[in-house]
């Protein structure tokens, strides 16, 4: 497998940032790559959907946030491309295949947006939800599950135990106490009492169930 | 279809504008203007739910089948959908403009989380035969079947009664140690799932 460089925000332990200070922070040119602001912005985008449907059904104000957070980024991030794209350009031929590339990076922005839009019905949903009754109809549910100390999954990485790969479920986020790791990355560990919010379908979530309560030694 | 009720139709909206951003991003990736077409066309008809979900919700409303704050949920949620949707079809949009895709566009989409692969399934594979639902790739392999060429038809977002022919082209997202195993089924290199 190659090797792949670490991104900035996702895969690490941390608090739920304040996404209201990051809101209109000055804007400063940096030199990036286009591709790795674009790969971010990629991510993001496919990350926050979940996490946007994530908050909602289980009517968590933390995943919410993160939510704005990332939407947030997501803009400042849209601005770091605009410049980077331009400095880049050079000739016509840059020019048209650049603006490919931002109109792709319009789109992440766009999804991110929707994403806000679905954390904030939430403040709609206080008595008698109906979104969750609707969501739990869906092909790919939302599961959240406890690590038990009896679990062979605690202390491995979850590249190394291949989660998605023989389960088909995607671990959104995992809560570690007071703290979140969110889209967590192949490197990541797994550790006893960890609370993983993950997608998949009800087949998958019975396997990774029973592996994460002990029940089962391993994944296949 | 069944559309009777108004979550059906909000939960199909969901379903598809998913479907039709993993689409529009596989266009890129193999620079195809059928899928691109496809997330063309998903849009239109996810503008004709929306519409009907819109009445639907005030008829039901209006005969106090539905608490207000519910309809007002079940329509931004769509909305929400909706706006996903336009999202996948501004990307598609470079596809279909026949816009000199920069190599960078490609390499963003490759490297990324989730991966999108493309692979032919041979006649010696294990896979040929069979219906989505009964070889459980989701749940096995974690890729996700997003849409798959049979001759020269297509077919995009396939369930579990769809079944798998040898010649078949699939087009598949999910985890980077997903592919590899995908792969080895669909040529037959492996038949263990």
């Amino acid at each position: 497998m190659k090797e792949r460089k670490r991104r900035r925000i996702f895969g690490r332990l941390q608090r739920t940032p304040k996404w209201k200070k990051e809101e209109f922070t000055e804007l400063e040119y940096e030199p990036t790559s286009v591709k790795e602001l674009l790969t971010e912005m990629k991510d993001i985008s496919e990350l926050i959907i979940d996490l946007a449907y994530s908050a909602v059904f289980f009517d968590n104000e933390e995943m919410a946030e993160e939510v704005k957070y990332l939407d947030v980024r997501m803009d400042k991030l849209n601005y770091d491309i605009r410049m980077m794209a331009m400095m880049a350009a050079r000739t016509k031929e840059d020019a048209e295949e650049l603006a490919g590339i931002l109109q792709v990076a319009e789109a992440a922005e766009t999804i991110s947006n929707a994403a806000g839009d679905i954390v904030n019905l939430h403040s709609l949903e206080k008595k008698g939800p109906i979104l969750p009754k609707i969501l739990k109809q869906a092909d790919e549910q939302l599961f959240r599950i406890k690590v038990s100390s009896e679990s062979k999954a605690c202390n491995q990485k979850i590249g190394h135990l291949k989660v998605e790969s023989e389960t088909g479920m995607r671990i959104i986020a995992i809560r570690r106490e007071e703290c979140w790791i969110y889209n967590p990355q192949s490197d990541t560990s797994i550790q006893a009492d960890d609370w993983l919010i993950t997608r998949g379908t009800e087949a998958g979530y019975s396997e990774l169930r029973k592996f994460l309560l002990g029940k089962l030694e391993v994944l296949e | 279809m069944k559309r009777e009720n108004v979550e059906d139709i909000v939960l199909e909206i969901k379903d598809k504008s998913e479907l039709m951003v993993d689409l529009a991003y596989s266009s890129l990736l193999y620079d195809n203007k059928t899928i691109a077409k496809e997330v063309y066309d998903l849009e239109e008809l996810i503008d004709n739910l929306y519409r009907n979900l819109q009445k639907k919700t005030l008829e039901h409303v209006k005969n106090k089948k539905l608490d207000i704050n519910d309809a007002l949920t079940v329509l931004r949620l769509a909305e929400a959908g909706e706006k996903i949707a336009d999202a996948a079809l501004e990307i598609t949009d470079v596809e279909l403009r026949d816009v000199e895709l920069h190599p960078i566009l490609k390499m963003s989409i490759r490297e990324s989380d989730q991966v999108f692969t493309r692979v032919e399934v041979k006649n010696q594979s294990i896979l040929a035969g069979k219906t989505l639902g009964k070889l459980k790739l989701a749940s096995e392999t974690g890729m996700m079947v997003i849409a798959m060429r049979h001759g020269d038809k297509w077919l995009y977002g396939p369930n579990k009664n769809t079944k798998i022919d040898q010649g078949d082209i699939l087009f598949a997202k999910g985890p980077e140690d997903g592919e590899k195993h995908l792969i080895d089924l669909a040529t037959g290199k492996t038949s263990k799932i």
